[in-house]
């Protein structure tokens, strides 16, 4: 898995109708993209380190530079 | 087969510092049953839903305590490219549910009991069905001949 700041990573749901999860990646502590990342936790702004499993899949956002 | 091949669940962990209150959320937030408490790069401890509430919730403890007042270390780990019969035997020798999992001493997420039991149920049903078959559907064997 790669993953850049700014991008959404997703736990998907283990049970039938158990939600996904997700959070915004603000750092990148593996070389070149790869895991662990420092992310924040939907709405709470929760913080935590994330490894990501065969469970987690990411969101590639564009990141544009001004 | 390793166990890093049964390595089913994305890993979460925070820093031995954090709250209780911090823990809970984000165990929430993330869907998680357990957190692995890391200091800075160093494994060192576990904390589980049930820690929260035998622990800390049980004890009284205030929810603004550090989260290391309530979790379990040692932490029982094993290395990802390890065969999975070694997993099931610490599962066995330390009584635990879960195991943390590692690679070149980094934590890289967690195993548990229950994920090992989802692999073994999809394989003994596998193993039922010519069973089945043959009691849905028994072959009766030719007669011997007599003559």
């Amino acid at each position: 898995m790669q993953a850049s700041v700014g991008d959404r990573v997703i736990i998907h749901g283990h049970r039938s109708g158990e939600p996904d999860r997700d959070a915004e990646v603000l750092e990148v502590r593996g070389a070149s993209g790869a895991p662990p990342y420092v992310v924040r936790w939907g709405d709470s702004g929760h913080e935590s380190l994330f490894f990501p499993g065969s469970d987690a899949s990411v969101q590639h956002f564009e990141h544009t530079t001004t | 087969m390793r166990t890093i091949d049964e390595l089913r669940r994305s890993g979460v962990s925070i820093g031995p510092d954090r709250s209780i209150r911090d823990g809970a959320t984000v165990m929430e937030q993330s869907g998680v049953g357990s957190l692995a408490i890391i200091d800075g790069h160093e494994l060192v401890g576990i904390v589980t839903d049930r820690d929260l509430v035998r622990r800390g919730l049980a004890t009284g403890l205030p929810t603004d305590t550090t989260i290391d007042r309530v979790m379990s270390s040692p932490v029982i780990a094993i290395d990802a490219d390890t065969d999975l019969d070694v997993a099931f035997g610490l599962f066995r020798t330390h009584m635990v549910r879960r195991l943390a999992v590692m690679r070149d001493g980094q934590f890289i997420g967690m195993i548990t009991v229950d994920d090992l039991i989802v692999g073994l149920a999809a394989d003994l049903r596998d193993l039922t069905w010519p069973i089945k078959g043959e009691v849905l559907f028994p072959q009766h064997d030719r007669p011997v001949s007599s003559g």
